[in-house]
């Protein structure tokens, strides 16, 4: 695994994808992302977001154009190995997390990728650190609040040491403390983040550059404060402002 | 309370319970699953006439009962379930078997009553020692003993699964039926017309969740197998558990 | 109509335990043969579902009383018998854990009962056949129905022989199948209409959920379904009989096992223990009759092992509460 700064982990071009013949879902997309960055993904609810999440990890297959992952082109054969180099948090920890207590979790995809059991051991460990959630080792996860399955299903993403990871709605049903807590904690993460929400207030406190789709395309691309102050940008595209923007304009 | 609630609040208080950190609860889960196992052999094995070695069975129960520090009423309590058939079965036996086998003073018990009686306590026993075990290891450490026992993978993964979105989806049942009663305040259970969308969608929203956990899976290198990390190991204490016991239940079982 | 630990040999627990044991390798291998991943993610969010509705009451029109939903028939129309059986046999060990509702003794006879019959009769000999040239919802009524009829009614039957062979009730073959017949005629009638109701749904809004439906699925299987049902009405007829047989000639399972299995080596080994026993006892013992007896049967009624047997639980228990105490005791201070 090549790390840098300046490392092109994402490279998209022309990129379309249709379910059933005919009806596209996702047309002519084109984006690269750079190590490190944070990306926000933002559109109207219907426009293609998870679609296009999916086809990241592989998840659907068959699209036109190109489509490379940390340098692997997406296809059948490379699948396994892209995976290890992505993760995706899905929106309901629940779905994510299906073992019995963090720890299992957290050492589940560790141990798929064959790592040894002292090596599994030490990504635990650091996952766990970077979340801060040391004490919920030996938890069941039945028993965690919501806070607490959103950062341990975040823990067993970084414990793959991903390149990307993916995100789909990650501030939902959030209190405000444990939304502040995860709001830091995706600006300490190294790996470059894509993180596909409504929650725009959230964007802005997460994510330098933004993209906003509309019907399967990509409509805007860039910082994010110019695109979310851009009140005629975000309403013609089914959005509103974010809420501290909105009582400003007010 | 709803009936729902109650029966979550049940797995919820076994689950607190599985994580206490006892001397039982420390105990190797293979030895306490096979002296489980071996002490309802014991039990049931007991012919029907033998009352006084059914007594004696109760030393285990009661005791460990004790050193686990369990509630006997929660216990009896989950004898609700299977109390109908056992009863249903057993009451008949004073009414066939009149043979009088036993006088204590002035009451003569017949074949039939005593019968009846260690039927009972053999229901009462497996119950409490299933509780015993239960109450002492979690689903988890009971699948690694099953494991080691040389249950096939893909069943203890699924008895994993199980156990992992009982508690979600049975927290979901609880949501539909209060939602149900709310908009229908004087039916006490789901009526026909909405027998088949109430659970159909319920249904179809429970195989959407499976296909995302699947995903979820398959994202973190999952192929089809399935691997645990938890290692358990014997000691000394678990060796004098399972002997000790042992011993004791041939003692009982020879000896009265 | 769970079975419980108490009404079981054995013997008979131990031959329920072993034809489960055998359909659930047979399952294991048909799943393997699949090679489809997603089957165990399915398998566990199914069961865990199967479960949880059950907790969920349904009002049966102009009654007061309420019903369940049959699983094992619900399972299979959505999984096939294969992944249904083994989604029904961890929902019947946790329900066994966790609600004490079945028996950790009582799991091979209770997955017999239910699981076999409702995902291997309900589904091969019924859902499949009717479900060959397509599905319908008169035809998905009548398969649930029947279904869940017809396996209960085996699961009954079952519960009435493994009872029976266990030499546990007094009661007459006769006026037990009288009895447990009927009532599980009607329940099986209540759950088939809720089964029904629900995979009618589903046919409607997801067609593609139900298992065996239509013609493309038929091929996968060697034997015609003629076959099938052929082999498994002998393989249940014949192993009801060697159930009754099996038993009858071991009516205690454990004598006979320990003598067979174990020998005379575990009789020797708990020889020292009786003499310590032996003295401990004559030291001890005020009940003068009071003396080790045989096991056999009337042996256990006398008086004197009775009161003895008590005088010893209640001692023992007495101490292991004392334990219990102390330690609370320690803790708190």
């Amino acid at each position: 695994m090549k790390t840098g700064t300046e490392k092109e982990v994402l490279h998209i071009e022309d990129l379309s994808y249709a379910y059933e013949k005919d009806v596209p879902v996702l047309k002519h997309i084109s984006m690269d992302a750079k190590h490190g960055e944070s990306i926000g993904l933002i559109g109207a609810n219907g426009v293609g977001k998870s679609t296009f999440l999916k086809l990241l990890v592989g998840l659907n297959l068959g699209y036109t154009g190109t489509l490379s992952v940390a340098h692997h082109p997406m296809n059948k054969e490379n699948l396994n190995h892209i995976r290890e180099h992505i993760g995706y948090v899905f929106q309901d920890s629940d779905n994510q997390l299906f073992m019995t207590t963090v720890e299992e979790d957290v050492a589940f995809g560790p141990r798929n990728y064959g790592l040894s059991e002292e090596e599994v051991e030490e990504r635990v460990q650091e996952a766990l650190r970077l979340t801060h959630i040391e004490e919920l080792r030996d938890k069941h996860i039945y028993k965690l609040s919501g806070g607490e399955k959103k950062l341990a299903s975040i823990a067993t993403i970084l414990a793959l040491e991903p390149d990307i990871v993916l995100m789909d709605e990650p501030s939902v049903a959030l209190d405000p403390r444990n939304r502040r807590h995860l709001i830091n904690l995706l600006n300490e993460m190294e790996p470059m983040k894509l993180i596909a929400s409504h929650d725009l207030d959230f964007i802005l406190d997460t994510c330098e550059r933004t993209i906003l789709m509309w019907q399967g395309t990509i409509v805007a691309d860039g910082p994010t404060k110019e695109i979310l102050c851009d009140k005629k940008l975000l309403e013609s595209h089914g959005l509103e402002l974010p809420l501290r923007y909105y009582y400003e304009n007010v | 309370m709803s009936g729902i609630e109650k029966q979550l609040r049940e797995i919820d208080k076994l689950n607190t319970l599985q994580q206490r950190d006892q001397w039982m609860n420390r105990r190797h889960p293979l030895v306490k699953l096979c002296l489980t196992v071996v002490y309802i052999i014991f039990v049931v094995s007991c012919h029907k006439y033998q009352l006084s070695t059914m007594v004696m069975l109760a030393v285990y129960p009661f005791m460990m009962f004790n050193f686990a520090d369990l509630s006997l009423k929660d216990a009896i309590y989950r004898m609700r379930l299977i109390l109908p058939i056992v009863m249903a079965v057993g009451i008949f036996n004073p009414f066939m078997d009149r043979e009088v086998v036993m006088e204590l003073g002035n009451i003569t018990l017949t074949g039939g009553v005593i019968s009846m009686i260690t039927l009972m306590l053999k229901g009462l026993y497996a119950v409490l020692s299933a509780y015993l075990l239960i109450a002492t290891t979690t689903i988890e450490d009971i699948c690694f003993a099953l494991r080691r026992l040389h249950m096939p993978k893909i069943l203890v993964t699924v008895i994993l699964l199980i156990d992992r979105y009982i508690y979600i989806l049975g927290q979901e049942a609880e949501r539909i039926m209060t939602a149900y009663q709310l908009r229908a305040p004087s039916q006490k259970g789901i009526h026909y017309k909405a027998w088949g969308p109430l659970v159909g969608q319920w249904l179809i929203r429970s195989m959407e969740r499976a296909q995302v956990v699947y995903e979820s899976m398959t994202l973190r290198g999952y192929r089809g197998e399935f691997s645990y990390g938890k290692k358990r190991k014997l000691t000394a204490p678990d060796f004098l558990l399972l002997t000790v016991w042992l011993v004791a239940f041939v003692v009982i079982r020879k000896g009265f | 109509m769970h079975m419980a630990d108490a009404l079981l040999s054995p013997a008979v627990a131990g031959t329920m335990y072993v034809a489960s044991a055998g359909v659930a390798a047979y399952s294991i291998k048909k799943i393997r043969e699949e090679d489809d991943n997603k089957k165990v993610p399915v398998m566990g969010v199914m069961g865990a579902f199967v479960f949880a509705t059950q907790m969920l009451n349904f009002t049966i029109p102009g009654t007061g009383s309420s019903g369940h939903l049959c699983g094992g028939m619900l399972l299979s129309a959505l999984l096939g018998p294969y992944a249904g059986f083994l989604t029904m046999i961890g929902v019947l060990l946790i329900q066994g854990l966790f609600f004490a509702d079945g028996g950790l003794l009582a799991l091979g006879a209770n997955i017999w009962n239910m699981a076999f019959y409702g995902c291997f009769i309900g589904s091969m000999l019924i859902w499949r056949p009717m479900m060959k040239k397509g599905a319908g919802k008169a035809k998905i009524i009548a398969a649930s129905v029947l279904g869940c009829v017809l396996t209960l009614q085996l699961g009954a039957f079952s519960v009435t022989l493994e009872t029976l062979a266990s030499g546990i009730t007094e009661l007459p073959f006769g006026i037990f199948v009288a009895t447990m017949q009927p009532i599980h005629l009607a329940i099986g009638a209540v759950e088939g209409l809720i089964t029904a109701a629900v995979l009618v749904f589903i046919y409607e809004a997801r067609p593609e959920f139900l298992w065996g439906v239509g013609s493309s699925d038929t091929k996968e299987g060697k034997l015609s379904t003629k076959a099938t049902i052929t082999i498994l009405a002998v393989v249940a007829a014949v192993f009801a009989g060697v159930v009754s047989l099996f038993a009858s000639a071991f009516p205690d399972g454990l004598e006979w096992s320990m003598e067979n299995v174990a020998g005379t080596a575990e009789l020797e080994a708990t020889g020292g223990i009786y003499d310590v026993m032996n003295s401990i006892q004559s030291a001890t013992s005020f009940l003068p009759d009071y003396a080790f007896k045989n096991s056999e049967a009337v042996a256990g009624t006398s008086v004197s092992g009775l009161v003895g047997g008590i005088i010893v639980v209640a001692l023992m228990v007495g101490i292991s509460y004392l334990v219990r105490l102390g330690a609370k005791k320690t803790k708190s201070e």
